[in-house]
This record gives structure tokens, C-alpha cells and sequence, in this order.
């Protein structure tokens, strides 16, 4: 991988140096994503999703007539490497537009620098929602857009006390919020919260917790691999067959790989996507993706975000007929769709989040998911309300339901 | 508050420090016998949890699969140490420069093996039930093996002609070689035996915390600060440490947050080392 990249880059500077910068057809983009450190069990994929799709598009013709370059960058799962390689990226490499990001403290670093010089963003990631800008571009589901859907759905199958696990930063603050509203709506009510640091790995005292305030069901939000010892201590304590478990975000990093087949069967999760969704699109992006990447770990949900995102930029600069921002981002605010494998997807043009199916899913013994539910064309309804950037160019921030 | 919950916390919280002294262990083994920080304790302990994992999945029963975690780490522990560790003796910041480098390569090593997920062996689903409550059943067995963990390594260091050279070697190293014992041999062995320690607490601590490329980051912080509690009497300061810091963690994250229980174990951490900055053990007159 490394060298094949690097072969590449060579041949580009070899170029460069010879001809002056215009000279060059080719339209550059950048990705940066966690290839190291402890979130690259989603960056892999996000980054193996983005040459993905420019191999497809390139076989396809590529963008303006001329194939897309690629300009990958390492974040080693560190906040100050986005900071660092979005800058080269936009000022050295001069790119086009920008895929990077995993955690939503990775995207507020980015964000800025994207406005600042003017450069498409695109953010690629389930996420707490809210964020709001000109330049960026979200292709992940938000969390009202996932638990709008899934709060009712568990209401409605397991009762009306909820508990929730979540882990201690905005994002699972954020989604407790998000939770607890919907709950409201539903007529259920949240019995208790119990917020985790990443670096917990025993998780008997929230169990015990769960236990004392006797849930119907338990939303779950574990991040990172360590996270998943909470599902198993809670099959193992005997709890799974009286207390339902739901998540948002179980799966987004294939815990259900992690997690043994009987403490999985039975999870709830809802997601943008899972590999096991039916239709054209994804039977021929699966089958593209296990071509060059083998079948051995089942495709994340993060991985068709970034495969959406190339594909709804690169059809804006086509439309726009060039790929400088003012035109591309006018392209992208035109209410462009995209045939994605997680079905139709939407860009809209006020809050640049997609509006997109929601698939409610159950885990099976194997290691993977069935699909119970779709809820199609799921629109995300609180960026929406909150974020008209075609009204308001100039906003630039994150909408917190705190805020209201 | 009922009885049932406080016999469950209290017994919850038990398992919590014994899991974190199981994790510990080693790590102050080193420390004590040799004055070697290893920072790549982690590290030993993921090498232990994916070599539990490879065994079982190639079909050696798991409880088969714990003595052969700890002969590999023990095996690369003896590597590092000649390799690495050896030439560094007295340079305490320069050990633990050399072992986080270490730690960070055994890390990708481990990515680049076995990918960023692979499953799980699960966790015997049995439970304890006391009155309204359930508790999974592995954890608190975790408590009767830091027990034995314990003892053995007490044992080991106190009872044994290993022991006493080990200490003699690392006390009086002159005096020591003088008297015949091969320090350097020694100490290998007792590396050795520190990151077989973490390896076996990789391998009975894998139905608990899946065996993941990171997993190591999540117990070297707070194993780190146990022994740095603990102070110069290891052993037995690290079991004090442990079920002060781990237990008190645990109760306290079970009355009040997740989140109260981590700042409990960090503020306390903080709290003794204020009042004893060489550890709680500093003026102790015992061994071990």
C-alpha cells in the first residue's frame, strides 16, 4: 500500500516539476484518516473506501475528463496530525477537497481550516450532529436521524424504562440528549445514565446500576473494542433475556466480529448501513470491495459514508463543470442523489447532512446482522431545522440541542 | 438501600481490584526486583490475550491455552530483555523511553497480524444471584486468581533459591556477582517472569476484555500508578494499592457515575502520592 502510494507521488512531483502547476488536468483531493493508532479500526476502511471510489470513478471516465489524484495522509489517531496534514494538504498539495475525519473532535479541528481556505469538506462519520458550514459536508447519519427511528421502534417492542450506557464525551452526551426527547415523545422515560470513559473495562458497577433501576430496554453506546466487555458482562450476568439492548453505534467498528455469538444475538442496532442491506447498489459494492480487499472483516457503515461522499463530490464537480469550490459547493447545494449501497441517499441543500434510509438491524450468532426494519428516506430533521446554509452562508457552528 | 445491593457492590468491587491486580502484577515485579519500568506491560498482556486466542481457535481448549500464553511472553520477555532492556540498566528514564517505543511497535505488530478486530471467545455464562441481583460469574473468579497470583509470586520471591537471588541481584549487585550469582542471568529470568505474568493476565482476563491491538492502553495507566502507589515493598503494597484504589473506584462508581469512579481512583492516586511520595510502602520493613 505504502509503496504503491509512494510510487505515485513521485511520479506526480516528477511531473510538477516539469510543468507548471496549470498544466496539470488532474484534479487532487486529500484523504487523511486514523491508518494507525486506536481508531483505525474505522480509518482502514474509511480510507480503503475513498480509493475505492476513485478507482470507480476513474474507470468511469473520472471527473472533468481526467482521472482524480489521490493525496493520503496518516492521522495515527491524533487530534494534532489532522490539525498538520489538513494544512499540507491545502496548502501544499493544493487540493480540491478534503475527506479526513473520524471523531467529532477531528472534524471541529478540520472544519475551520476548511472554511478558512475555502476547500469542499467532507465528514464521513455516525456522529452527535449539529455541525454547520458552508465548506462541510456530512455523508454519516446523525444521531436524531438514527434514534428518531430506533427509540420508537424499542418503545414500541420492549416498553417504557430506559437506561442509558453511553461513553463520556459529546458524543454520548449529545445522544443521551437526543434519547431522552425522544423518549419523551414516545411516552417512555429514562430511568438512569450512566456516562464511561474509553479506558473502562469494568463494567460491573453499571450493571448493577441497570439492574437497580429495572430497565425495559438498555440503549447502549459502546465505543472502541474495549467498550464491547459491557455486552459481554451483561449476557453474562444473565440480564439479555429480560433487558432488551439497542444501539446506535453497535457495529459502525464490527464489534459484532468482538463480541462472542451469544452475547451478540439479539442486539439491537441502527445505522445508515450494514453490510447484509439488500439491494443492486450494494451487491455490486460489496462484491467490488471483497475484489481488492478480501471478505475477512464485514464492511462499516463509515466505509459507504466516505464512498458516498466521492461519489456526491465528484458528481457536483461534473454537474459545476469544474472543480473550484464556489461552483462545486453551488453543485452540492442542488439537491444532488446518489444510488448508494445503502440506498438512495440525498444530499440536502440547507443543512449539507443526507437524508437517508435508517436500517434497524438485530444480531445474529454468526457474527453478523439481519436486517429487521428499513426506514427509508430518514431526513435529518434537526440539522434541517437549525441549519439553512443556503439562507445563512456564513453560519459556521455546531447546533447542540443544549443550545434551545 | 438494600442488602442485596450492597452485597453485590461489595462483592463487584472485590473483582474489580482483583482484576486490576491480576493486571498489575507483573508490572511490579519488575519494577520492585529490577527498577525497570516497562512500559510495553500492555503490550505483553495483548500478546497474551491473542496468543489465548490463536491457541483456542485452532482448537486447544482455553483453560490448555493460559500456560501457553504465558511460555510465549515469557519467551519474548527474555528477547526484549537481552536485546533491549540490558542496556539500560540504572537509566530509568531511558528504560521507559525504549519500552513505550516498544510498546508502540509491538502494537502495529499486532494490527498488522491480526487486524483491527477479531472475535471474541465469549464469557461462561454462568451468573450468581443474590436476592434481586445478578452477577456474572467469571469476574468474581478473578478474585480467587489475584489470590493465588499473589501468593505464587510471594512465594516464588520469599521461598525459592530464584527469589532470593533475584532480590540479591538487584539489592547488591556487586556483592551479588561476588558471591557468584550470575546477576545478569538473573535478571533476564525475572523479566521474563514479569511479562509471563502479564501474558497470563492477558489470557485469564480475555473472556472479560476482548483481545484487541489497544487493549493494553486501557490497564497500563491505572497498573502504572497501582505500582507507583504501592512504592518499594511491591508485592504487598500492589495488593493494598490495588484493592484500595480499584475497589474504591469500583463502590464508588456503583453509588454515584462511571465518571466519579475515575476521578475517585486519579484524586486519590494524587492524594498519596502527595503524602507519600515514594509510596505507601516506603517505610514498611518487609520484603515483598
Amino acid at each position: 500500500m505504502g509503496t504503491a502510494l509512494s510510487a505515485k507521488t513521485i511520479a506526480v512531483s516528477t511531473v510538477l516539476a516539469l510543468l507548471p502547476a496549470v498544466a496539470l488536468a488532474d484534479t487532487k483531493i486529500a484523504a487523511i484518516f486514523d491508518l494507525t493508532g486506536g481508531l483505525n479500526i474505522y480509518g482502514i476502511q474509511q480510507n480503503n473506501a475513498l480509493k475505492l471510489a476513485v478507482d470507480d470513478i476513474n474507470t468511469k471516465g473520472g471527473v472533468l475528463g481526467a482521472p482524480i489524484d489521490v493525496v493520503s495522509y496518516d492521522a495515527q489517531s491524533e487530534q494534532s496530525k489532522y490539525i498538520q496534514y489538513s494544512n499540507t494538504a491545502i496548502l501544499k498539495d493544493q487540493v480540491k477537497a478534503l475527506f479526513a475525519g473520524l471523531t467529532s473532535s477531528s472534524r471541529e479541528a478540520i472544519r475551520p481550516i476548511a472554511r478558512k481556505a475555502n476547500i469542499p469538506y467532507f465528514y464521513s462519520a455516525l456522529y452527535e450532529g449539529g455541525a454547520c458550514d458552508k465548506q462541510t459536508f456530512v455523508t454519516g447519519s446523525s444521531a436524531s436521524q438514527q434514534l428518531s427511528v430506533l427509540i420508537d421502534w424499542a418503545v414500541k417492542k420492549y416498553g417504557k424504562k430506559i437506561y442509558v450506557m453511553a461513553p463520556d464525551y459529546n458524543f454520548g452526551t449529545i445522544s443521551a440528549h437526543w434519547i431522552k426527547e425522544y423518549a419523551k415523545k414516545a411516552g417512555a422515560e429514562v430511568v438512569g445514565v450512566d456516562f464511561l470513559a474509553l479506558t473502562v473495562t469494568d463494567y460491573a458497577p453499571t450493571i448493577q446500576k441497570i439492574q437497580a433501576a429495572k430497565p425495559d430496554f438498555v440503549v447502549a453506546l459502546p465505543v472502541g473494542a474495549n467498550q464491547t466487555g459491557f455486552l459481554e458482562q451483561f449476557a453474562a450476568a444473565g440480564l439479555k433475556d429480560t433487558i432488551g439492548v439497542v444501539s446506535t453505534n453497535y457495529g459502525s467498528g464490527n464489534q459484532q466480529v468482538v463480541v462472542s455469538p451469544e452475547a451478540g444475538k439479539g442486539l439491537i442496532a441502527s445505522q445508515g448501513y450494514f453490510q447484509p442491506v439488500e439491494n443492486p447498489a450494494n451487491a455490486a459494492f460489496v462484491k467490488l470491495w471483497q475484489a481488492k480487499y478480501g471478505s475477512d472483516t464485514p464492511i462499516v457503515s463509515e466505509a459507504v459514508d466516505v464512498w458516498n461522499a466521492v461519489h456526491l463530490w465528484a458528481a457536483a464537480v461534473n454537474k459545476a463543470g469544474s472543480a473550484d469550490t464556489k461552483p462545486v459547493v453551488a453543485a452540492l447545494e442542488s439537491g444532488l442523489t446518489f444510488e448508494a449501497p445503502n440506498g438512495m441517499v440525498k444530499l440536502e441543500p440547507g443543512s449539507h447532512h443526507l437524508r437517508q434510509n435508517i436500517y434497524i438491524a438485530e444480531g445474529d450468532d454468526k457474527h453478523s446482522f439481519k436486517i429487521v426494519e428499513t426506514f427509508p428516506d430518514a431526513a435529518p430533521t434537526y440539522e434541517n431545522e437549525k441549519c439553512d446554509l443556503v439562507a445563512h452562508p456564513s453560519l459556521a457552528k455546531q447546533f447542540t440541542p443544549e443550545d434551545q | 438501600m438494600q442488602i442485596d445491593y450492597l452485597a453485590t457492590v461489595l462483592l463487584s468491587s472485590l473483582s474489580s481490584a482483583s482484576i486490576l491486580l491480576i493486571a498489575t502484577i507483573g508490572l511490579a515485579v519488575v519494577f520492585g526486583l529490577m527498577g525497570v519500568i516497562n512500559l510495553a506491560h500492555g503490550e505483553f498482556l495483548m500478546i497474551g490475550a491473542y496468543t489465548a486466542l490463536t491457541a483456542t481457535q485452532s482448537g486447544i481448549p482455553y483453560v490448555l491455552s493460559i500456560p501457553i500464553a504465558v511460555v510465549v511472553t515469557m519467551a519474548i520477555g527474555a528477547t526484549v530483555e537481552i536485546l533491549i532492556i540490558r542496556r539500560l540498566y540504572g537509566r530509568l528514564f531511558d528504560t521507559m523511553l525504549a519500552t513505550w517505543g516498544l510498546s508502540i511497535a509491538f502494537y502495529q505488530l499486532a494490527v498488522l497480524i491480526f487486524g483491527t478486530v477479531s472475535p471474541g471467545i465469549g464469557m461462561p455464562r454462568y451468573s450468581l444471584k443474590i436476592g434481586a441481583y445478578s452477577l456474572a460469574g467469571y469476574p468474581l473468579l478473578m478474585i480467587g486468581i489475584a489470590a493465588l497470583m499473589g501468593l505464587f509470586v510471594y512465594g516464588l520471591m520469599t521461598r525459592t533459591v530464584y527469589g532470593m537471588k533475584a532480590r540479591a541481584a538487584i539489592q547488591v549487585p556487586e556483592m551479588a556477582q561476588a558471591i557468584g550469582i550470575e546477576s545478569s542471568r538473573v535478571n533476564t529470568l525475572t523479566f521474563s517472569i514479569g511479562c509471563g505474568l502479564a501474558g497470563f493476565a492477558g489470557a485469564v482476563l480475555l473472556p472479560i476484555v476482548p483481545a484487541t491491538p489497544s487493549m493494553g492502553f486501557a490497564f497500563v495507566i491505572k497498573a502504572f500508578l497501582t505500582v507507583v502507589v504501592a512504592g518499594p515493598v511491591t508485592l504487598t503494597g500492589s495488593v493494598l494499592a490495588a484493592i484500595g484504589l480499584g475497589g474504591g473506584a469500583s463502590i464508588t462508581a456503583s453509588f454515584l457515575t462511571s465518571v466519579a469512579g475515575d476521578a475517585f481512583f486519579f484524586l486519590v492516586t494524587a492524594l498519596l502520592l502527595w503524602l507519600y511520595p515514594m509510596g505507601i510502602s516506603a517505610k514498611w520493613r518487609r520484603k515483598m
